[in-house]
């Protein structure tokens, strides 16, 4: 076992618990947006920065990718680990503003306005998705596209992936822009079952047994194949 | 060439003493060869300066004239002197030819077989003209300790013989047949080596804990040779010039950790470093010095090469395992520390390719001897790559703990033109720039982290005046940006918000809040992002921003770049440069086309004393002009000035007269006839102001009259430009002077609102040495001002000046044109380096026969019966470099001589004479000169105004007419009720001169003018203007070097213009043209 304080209180924790874990177990709060229980830690958001070390030697660092070490010294909202909060969620504030999970992370600490140029992205890259088709669904269709300012998450030469099961878990974990498939447009519609009304899914006998994220689809309640008709 | 090239010696090893055996034949073999050797660098950067073209000549005229048997060719990797290539050394001799051209090879091959030197081919010291016969005696080299460079010079890379014969191997031989491997490690802990990559771990402690690690599954050693900072190439020297140091300290790393695979992970854009490195693999696995049961001691150890496809952030550790791996390069949380879990999750430990190199050194000397080198906690030497606005581009070898200093000035020469060096930039994007003021800050990593900057791979970009700190910081973020993983949000939007900040202020875009939120933002990305990549991303903006403030706020307020670099501020450098915008790019343009009359309007519409300044300018323009900062040869804006003053009438150009409602009402008052008092007083006539002038002389003029003596500016032309200036609302009241016949309070009360103070600075500072008061010392002024008013010859005999400034020269060649004057000599404290004069002024001036007599400085003036007889001065050296960049001068103890003069006159800078003023209510600051709000001019009492030398203390002449100019609009704000503080309008280039067509003859640059001047005899004899009138014909070709800078926005508005009317014909149904496209 190893021995850690958070925000004073002590704690021991098994070898390999994350801070943000040992953090969540004690109940105290920290904002994420590229975790998720299941999936890899990533550290993509950095919304989850949590203060250690002493004095000069004191850094922020992601909490959910950090390991416990023994005798650690936590603090998950010191002045800069808010202010350097702040600052990533006016960043997001700026690049997506209509997500709904930005709006309320702003609101909830207290960011009124954000100061640079507006955008109006609807990926923050937090590669929740990309993590989800690898590890659950055992998919690996998506995937980066280059580095700094031109990366994006894509499918291979950004085609219909043949690896693709159209399990929609990718539109289902992210965690900024639930929205994305309301597209009606055929080109860009990840299954177009609604376009169609024709079951993508179920013309194939390989995905029958598939567990399936698209839910509501329209597809599948008009033809009565829902669970819910079942 | 040689004889040791038969390979027949080199078979595999099969053990240590197979090796030892091998030493043994080689050496036996270079005993008897005593052929004379010439070496020739061919590194990339001898590459691009064409080393291959000299291989190829130097080979074919040894074979054609078979000179196989008497001299010997070595082609060897990178020496380090990159600005001076393709350069050959001679051994033995150590001979440096430099520069070397086809034509030479002839003569140096003969000269090295006959055991002679080429002398004209040998390096000189460019200042002294003296030749090193010695490559280590040029202080380049002198001041370097090159234990890893040096070895570069006696090895061929590509033959492993080389290698054997400069006693590589041999730290292998000692540590397999005599070393533990816990010894090892010992050893390079005792050394105190810490990581050449950048971050600077202790080498010995990452050793260690690899050593400890479980040897179940194997362990790897990687060799990081990504290295991509702009601007630094030490480890592609390295890796080029000596592969089998790199794999001889590898073979040391896994012998003392038991790693069994290495990797050398070099970038794809080093083809050279990898085809020497793969040759020299292939050699060492050859002779079985790498893969199973090397040198039959059991131990196994294999390097493979690993090529980068050349992102940045591969050179972070954890993204380059991924690379290793094959997967994307994206950096993970650390730990697990890659010595934990590495590649393929094996322990692992990475190192520099430097650090590699010193591995053997280490092993050679022993840890203690090594950690002797450099400071306590940095120890070694270190490699930098010398490179930007410094004379001797180059990679410099220096122990830790030499100060910048020492590396820019003694080693790097210095700036390379008269620019002053600014700052330098060490580790690359990741670093941080200190500024000239750190430059005694000792190289090492402790010290560059605490000035805002890190040590990094060992880049170090000089940067001069010429560069802007903003257009740096934006260059970085611009690398930045596309180089960060991605992975990080922060990172990655925050370098792109930087980024955009910055951009907006190099575009003048930018604001104060601005500023705020980049720093805000620099600060969080700093901390919160993974890895090493981002956590230093924000260094480039957070130093600049520390100790390059005022660049930022100049940029956002007054939308003004110093350097000159960020174009869509600058608009035409030699407009943004002048103090008071002339447009010159404008006149330029027409006497180009010939419209002379038009030029005239261009200058005289910003200038009110254009004869003046086509005389006496300091032609600030002339330095920042793109033909002169690009080739070296400025356009000579000025001596065109002076072609169109002198072929136009000024009636040309009528003035716009602003004639406001109750302007007349409003009565300004302007003290001091000088340019500053003209100017203003012109300017507020203009705009309907009625303005009386108040000059304590008898003459309108100022210092132009008292100062400036009539060879350089004649009094007919002089008093012409003042005449014009004085129109119908300006009175002139002179021989009044204020302390004297008039005061602020009863100028106030008689009606004048608003006051402007110009009444320069007309008093001489002092030596502050006894004997100043005696008869026959006079400050300059009195002497200027009682012969260029009234005619007075004060000189005679023998005359000494003092100081290095204009007045000094003016003071010179004046006494020099006074009938009883024997001999005129100046004495200066620096070299002619540092003279702050004109640089014509000084050679026009030495042509005359006027002696320059530096490095000396007075102590005592000597007198007989109340006389001067002569002064004691004391000689000097330069010292340490001071805060404006030039070195201060250093008396040398017992060097005092005796100069017998019998006049003195003593220029060492004036102060204004405003012993009253403050009894008026104004403040004065220490030196004398007037407190004023630099935004505003304003004084510490409403309505009054100040400017010109009486604020800034003696200054060029534009500067007071600028300060002249401004005053005028401070003065109308004021006397309208308007805010003062609102920043001035910038004009950028807006009327487009269709440029004239030239044909490009294909001959060789186009030269400068050379100025015509009258002859030195006729100089002494009268006070003809010396210099003279460009004919039409030069002025043209002058005008017609000038690259037109101002196109850019000029022909763009043009075209935005002929659209929006070419639209608005269509919008009305007119009829376009057939065939006109849009453009």
């Amino acid at each position: 076992m190893i021995n850690i304080t958070i925000n004073g209180a002590q704690l021991a924790v098994e070898k390999g618990t994350t801070i943000l874990e040992a953090a969540q177990f004690l109940g105290f709060p920290i904002p994420t947006l590229c975790h998720l229980e299941g999936l890899t830690p990533y550290g993509a958001c950095r919304l989850c920065v949590v203060e250690i070390g002493e004095g000069a030697r004191a850094k922020l660092v992601s909490s959910c990718t950090y390991p416990c070490e023994e005798g650690m010294k936590i603090r998950t909202s010191t002045a800069r680990v808010v202010k350097a909060r702040r600052m990533v969620i006016e960043l997001l504030l700026a690049s997506c503003p209509q997500s709904k999970t930005i709006q309320d992370l702003a609101s909830k600490y207290d960011v009124r306005q954000q100061r640079f140029k507006q955008e109006w992205e609807t990926c923050i890259l937090c590669g929740r998705c990309v993590r989800m088709c690898h590890e659950q669904m055992t998919g690996n269709a998506l995937g980066y596209h280059g580095r700094g300012e031109t990366r994006t998450i894509g499918t291979p030469f950004n085609i219909k992936s043949e690896e693709c099961r159209l399990c929609g878990g990718c539109i289902y974990v992210c965690p900024a822009c639930q929205l994305r498939c309301t597209f009606t447009d055929k080109e860009n519609a990840i299954c177009n079952g609604c376009v169609n009304l024709s079951l993508p899914c179920v013309e194939k006998d390989k995905f029958k047994e598939m567990m399936c994220y698209m839910d509501p689809c329209v597809a599948c309640e008009i033809s009565g194949t829902h669970y819910s008709n079942l | 060439m040689s004889d040791i090239s038969s390979i027949e010696e080199l078979k595999k090893l099969n053990s240590i003493d197979d090796l030892k055996k091998l030493y043994w034949s080689l050496f036996e073999k270079i005993k008897n060869d005593d052929k004379p050797q010439l070496v020739i660098c061919s590194g990339t950067a001898c590459h691009a300066s064409g080393t291959q073209e000299i291989i190829r000549g130097m080979k074919k005229y040894i074979i054609e004239k078979s000179l196989q048997n008497k001299m010997a060719l070595k082609i060897t990797g990178c020496h380090g002197f990159c600005e001076m290539g393709p350069f050959i050394l001679t051994k033995p001799g150590d001979a440096f030819y430099h520069k070397v051209t086809l034509d030479a090879i002839p003569k140096i091959i003969e000269a090295t077989i006959e055991g002679k030197l080429v002398e004209e081919l040998l390096y000189r010291d460019p200042k002294t003209g003296e030749i090193y016969y010695k490559q280590h005696d040029i202080p380049f080299f002198k001041k370097q300790q090159r234990t890893i460079l040096a070895k570069n010079q006696n090895i061929d890379p590509i033959r492993i013989v080389d290698y054997f014969t400069n006693f590589g191997y041999k730290s292998l031989e000692k540590v397999l047949s005599s070393m533990e491997p816990k010894q090892i490690i010992e050893q390079v802990k005792t050394s105190g080596i810490r990581g050449r990559g950048g971050a600077g771990f202790p080498t010995g402690i990452k050793w260690e804990y690899l050593s400890k690690q479980p040897n179940d599954k194997g362990k790897y050693l990687i060799c990081n040779a990504d290295e991509g900072d702009p601007g630094a190439y030490m480890d592609r020297s390295v890796l080029e010039g000596n592969p089998h140091s790199i794999i001889e300290g590898m073979l040391i790393g896994a012998f003392a950790t038991g790693a069994t695979h290495g990797v050398v992970y070099v970038r794809n854009e080093y083809p050279l470093a990898i085809k020497h490195l793969t040759i020299a693999l292939r050699q060492a696995k050859d002779i079985g010095l790498l893969g199973e049961n090397i040198l039959g001691t059991k131990f196994n150890f294999d390097i493979k090469i690993v090529r980068g496809a050349g992102a940045f952030v591969c050179g972070e550790e954890t993204a380059l395992i991924k690379s290793v791996e094959g997967k994307m390069g994206e950096p993970r949380q650390r730990p697990p520390y890659p010595v934990e879990k590495g590649v393929y999750g094996k322990p692992t430990a990475i190192n520099n390719v430097e650090t590699w190199a010193n591995i053997p050194i280490i092993i050679e000397i022993g840890g203690a001897e090594y950690a002797k080198i450099g400071t306590k906690n940095s120890t070694g030497t270190k490699i930098f790559s010398l490179v930007g606005k410094i004379k001797n581009t180059g990679l410099v070898e220096i122990p830790m703990g030499t100060t910048i200093k020492e590396l820019v000035y003694d080693i790097g020469g210095g700036a390379p033109e008269d620019f002053k060096i600014k700052a330098v930039q060490s580790g690359g994007p990741s670093g941080g720039c200190i500024p000239v003021s750190l430059f005694d800050l000792p190289i090492d990593f402790e010290k560059l982290s605490e000035a805002g900057s890190i040590m990094g791979s060992g880049g170090m970009i000089v940067m001069d005046e010429r560069t802007c700190m903003v257009d740096v910081a934006r260059y970085f973020m611009n690398f930045l940006k596309s180089e960060s993983c991605g992975k990080c949000f922060t990172c990655r939007k925050g370098t792109q918000r930087m980024f955009e900040i910055l951009d907006d202020i190099t575009k003048g875009k930018g604001t104060l809040e601005q500023l705020d939120l980049l720093e805000e933002l620099a600060l969080v990305v700093k901390d919160t992002t993974m890895c090493g990549l981002g956590q230093t991303a924000a260094n480039p903006v957070l130093s600049t921003l520390r100790y390059f403030r005022d660049e930022y706020i100049d940029h956002i307020k007054n939308k003004h770049c110093t350097a000159g670099v960020c174009k869509d501020i600058v608009g035409a450098p030699c407009q943004a440069t002048c103090p008071i915008g002339t447009e010159a790019w404008r006149y330029i343009a027409h006497i180009a086309r010939g419209e002379y009359e038009e030029a005239y309007i261009a200058l005289r519409e910003a200038n009110p004393f254009p004869s003046v300044c086509a005389r006496v300018c300091s032609h600030p323009c002339e330095k920042m002009c793109r033909a002169g900062v690009l080739t070296g040869e400025p356009v000579a804006i000025r001596a065109l000035k002076r072609f169109i003053t002198d072929m136009i009438e000024p009636s040309v150009y009528k003035p716009v007269r602003k004639v406001k409602d109750n302007a007349g009402d409003n009565k300004v008052a302007v003290i001091g006839a000088g340019p500053a008092g003209l100017t203003a007083a012109h300017k507020l006539s203009l705009m309907g102001y009625k303005v009386t002038v108040f000059e304590k002389d008898s003459e309108a003029g100022g210092m132009l009259i008292s100062g400036i003596p009539e060879y350089r500016l004649p009094r007919k032309i002089l008093k012409e430009e003042i005449k014009e200036l004085i129109d119908e609302n300006i009175t002139l009241k002179c021989n009044t002077a204020l302390g004297r016949d008039i005061t602020i309070d009863n100028l106030l009360n008689n009606g004048f609102k608003a006051i402007f103070l110009g009444m320069g600075a007309h008093k001489s500072k002092l030596l502050n040495i006894e004997g100043e008061d005696l008869e026959g010392v006079f400050p300059a002024i009195e002497f200027l001002k009682s012969f260029n008013i009234e005619g007075k010859k004060l000189a005679h005999g023998k005359v000494g000046v003092i100081g290095g400034g204009d007045s000094a020269i003016d003071a010179a060649r004046v006494a020099l044109r006074q009938k009883d004057v024997e001999s005129v000599t100046i004495f200066y404290r620096r070299t002619r380096n540092e003279m702050p004069a004109l640089q014509h002024e000084i050679d026009a001036a030495l042509d005359e026969g006027i002696e320059l007599q530096t490095l000396v400085s007075p102590v005592k003036i000597n007198s007989e019966n109340g006389k001067l007889t002569g002064v004691e001065f004391i000689k000097n050296m330069l010292g340490d470099v001071d805060a404006s960049g030039r070195r201060n001068p250093q008396p040398v103890k017992g060097t005092e001589f005796f100069a017998g003069l019998d006049n003195l006159i003593v220029t060492i800078g004036d102060t204004p004479d405003v012993g009253y003023i403050s009894y008026m209510g104004i403040e004065v600051n220490k030196w004398g000169t007037l407190i004023v709000n630099q935004e505003t001019l304003e004084t510490n009492r409403a309505g009054v105004f100040a400017g010109g030398d009486v604020v800034t203390g003696p200054n060029t002449v534009i500067e007071a007419i600028a300060a002249g100019k401004k005053a005028a609009i401070m003065i109308n704000r004021f006397l309208n009720g308007e805010e003062l503080s609102k920043p001035l309008e910038k004009k950028m280039p807006a009327i487009y001169i269709e440029p004239m067509v030239t044909v490009d003859t294909g001959e060789e640059e186009l030269k400068r003018i050379k100025l015509p001047t009258i002859s030195v005899d006729k100089r002494r004899s009268s006070l003809e203007e010396v210099e003279q009138t460009l004919s039409e014909e030069s002025a043209v070709y002058e005008a017609s070097r000038c690259m037109r800078c101002d196109l850019d926005f000029t022909y763009a508005e043009k075209i935005k213009r002929e659209q929006a009317e070419f639209m608005g014909d269509i919008m009305q149904n007119k009829s376009v043209p057939e065939g006109e496209v849009l453009v």
